[in-house]
């Protein structure tokens, strides 16, 4: 079982406490009357399916309630960093970065 | 047949005798004894058949890697029956009702061996595709027979009766095993006033000590200090024992899974007591101390009843005062069998032959045997088993140049005891994804790579001996305590007469038979 540090609650805790609520970083479009019926589904379903470093929403349900940001490297399953929602994404590590840019290209 | 039990060997209490049944018979064990350790000193080897063709099967362990000695217990009850238990670990208890396991009529005489006789008809996923037709036998022939020979031991019909706990525990520091790697670091840690649980799955800790006594240990004899060292882990505050206690599981961030049995070895469980506990364990630390187990030997009729590892029978005669036979013949490529057959012969038993598929071992070793006046057999091999239901002898021929055998002849014997070499036990290691690499040198895979804060000790890292075992769980309490900030004192465990060893890796034994008969299933 993980141990996951809360950026709100400023401790680690055990997995049991959280909730894992999808990819990071999505901003949902402005104005959504605009968008075309592709750009609707790639905002809805689309994500992406990392081998390496994948930022990601978790929930602290069963404490403070709050969402939050974490890095994860889904390889080794090791958290890098968890981060307050509003804040950018943070550097990963040196192969989750490279395996993440081989994926892109 | 009591003539089996040695006077004065053993850990068992020879005050306290206990009855209890196997397939509706009664035998008589001591206080300490498993099944499979009182059967065999009542002189039963057959103790169960095989899944599929149901060949008869004895113990060839002695211990939680049994694989034949599988066994149906009851201590009575609706939802009380639980299949597939290994005769090697169940304790008895005054009342313990014991069955064998995919036998038809009955253990002695088996219709199902048959099978045996056809294997070359009965060929893997035979039961699948044959019987499909006519469909009109599915309801009526098919099923009801097929199911009913199918499937390893019955499968329990009632509810379990039973109550099941579990616990978290936190720890500065986890060891899995308690044999001398887990002893030392266990006393290294624990002097240093370290948070620390010790974990074994036997029911008394001290591992190979119990099985091999070396001569002394700190100029004590090994008994006087396993209860010295033991009582003084037991009075410190800091430090947490468990006993039949299996480490089942190692997850995230060094939370181990331990299954702890309660119950199974009470003849009258305390009322509304749990039978197990399930301790999910969070450690800053983790030392695996699970030593080796003992690798088995290729040849035709190695699943005999009384053919079994040498480690096995040294453990029946020095934890449970039991000679698993009479007259042995012992089949080796590692020193460890040379020593078992030592002990062996110590305690009486005649070996037939000590049998080793090496041209040259160490001159100490022939001149220990010389001296016991045991029939030593250099670069020879065992080519087959006699016998059906119980070993009555084998073949052995000299190996030749070209990895053929000749000289062929008949040994007599009761018991086979089989030894090719040691394998690192890193089941839990691998469970945390750490990676193995292999070792050309001594031909074993040795733990590479960690993943988590865990240190591995003793035999786990391919070292053959108790002082080498003794030596790094010191070492591994001291990389452990560092890593936890702490500065460890270090403490050193003097062993005399210590038992090193070598040995090779046979993939098969030698044979003029170009097909063994594989896959006996």
């Amino acid at each position: 079982m993980l141990l996951i540090h809360c950026p709100y609650c400023k401790e680690k805790l055990p997995e049991l406490e959280f909730e894992y609520a999808g990819q990071a970083h999505i901003a949902r479009p402005l104005n959504p009357a605009e968008q075309s019926d592709a750009e609707w589904r790639d905002y809805l379903f689309i994500r992406s399916n990392v081998r390496g470093d994948h930022a990601e929403q978790w929930r602290h349900t069963h404490g403070c309630g709050r969402y939050f940001n974490a890095l994860r490297n889904t390889v080794s399953d090791k958290f890098i960093a968890t981060y307050e929602i509003e804040q950018p994404r943070p550097t990963g590590s040196e192969e989750g970065e490279k395996s993440n840019e081989q994926l892109e290209s | 047949m009591s003539n089996l039990r040695v006077d004065g060997k053993g850990r068992i209490n020879r005050d306290k005798r206990i009855r209890f049944t196997f397939d509706g018979v009664s035998y008589e064990g001591f206080e300490g004894d498993t099944v499979a350790s009182a059967l065999l000193a009542n002189g039963v080897h057959l103790m169960g058949r095989s899944f599929k063709y149901h060949r008869p099967r004895g113990p060839v362990t002695a211990g939680s890697e049994e694989p034949n000695a599988l066994i149906g217990t009851s201590r009575g009850g609706a939802g009380r029956f639980e299949p597939n238990t290994r005769a090697t670990v169940q304790e008895i208890y005054e009342g313990l009702t014991t069955v064998s396991q995919n036998k038809w009529p009955s253990l002695n005489f088996d219709v199902g061996a048959i099978n045996d006789k056809l294997h070359k008809l009965f060929a893997a996923g035979f039961y699948y595709k044959t019987f499909m037709w006519p469909k009109s036998f599915w309801d009526k022939v098919y099923e009801p027979v097929i199911r009913a020979s199918a499937g390893l031991g019955v499968s329990p019909s009632e509810p379990d009766a039973d109550a099941y706990a579990s616990r978290y525990l936190y720890a500065e520091l986890l060891i899995v095993g308690a044999g001398p790697a887990g002893l030392a670091a266990a006393l290294t840690a624990a002097r240093n006033g370290t948070d620390v649980v010790l974990v074994d799955e036997n029911r008394e800790l001290g591992g190979s000590l119990l099985s091999e006594a070396p001569a002394s240990i700190d100029g004590k004899p090994t008994e006087t200090w396993l209860s010295e060292c033991i009582e003084e882990l037991s009075t410190l505050p800091n430090v947490r024992l468990m006993t039949r206690s299996v480490a089942i599981g190692y997850y995230h961030e060094n939370m181990v899974g331990v299954a702890e049995k309660l119950t199974d070895h009470l003849a009258y469980p305390p009322a509304g007591a749990p039978r197990e506990r399930m301790w999910r364990i969070r450690a800053k630390e983790v030392i695996l101390a699970q030593g080796a187990l003992e690798r088995p030997l290729v040849f035709d009729g190695n699943d005999r009843p009384g053919v079994m590892m040498a480690s096995a029978a040294q453990t029946y005669l020095n934890r449970y005062g039991v000679k698993v036979g009479t007259a042995a013949v012992v089949m080796t490529s590692h020193d460890s069998a040379w020593y078992a057959a030592f002990d062996l012969v110590d305690a009486g038993v005649t070996i037939a032959a000590l049998v080793d598929v090496r041209s040259s071992v160490g001159d100490h070793l022939l001149s220990e045997a010389q001296a016991r006046g045991i029939t030593v057999k250099t670069g020879h091999t065992v080519l087959s088993v006699a016998g059906k239901k119980r070993v009555s002898g084998v073949q052995v021929g000299r190996v030749t140049g070209d990895g053929k055998v000749s000289d062929i002849t008949s040994v007599s014997c009761d018991t086979v005891l089989m030894s090719g070499g040691w394998t690192p036990s890193l089941h839990l290691f691998s469970h945390t994804k750490g990676s193995l690499h292999w070792d050309e040198e001594n031909e074993v895979f040795l733990p590479g790579e960690k993943t988590e804060r865990c240190h591995i000790a003793g035999g786990g890292r391919g070292l053959w001996s108790q002082q080498a075992a003794f030596d790094d769980g010191v070492l591994a309490a001291e990389q452990a305590l560092t890593s936890l900030g702490q500065t460890a004192k270090t403490i050193s465990v003097d062993v005399d007469g210590d038992r090193a060893g070598s040995g090779i890796v046979m993939e098969e034994l030698p044979s003029n038979d170009d097909k063994l008969l594989a896959g006996h299933l």
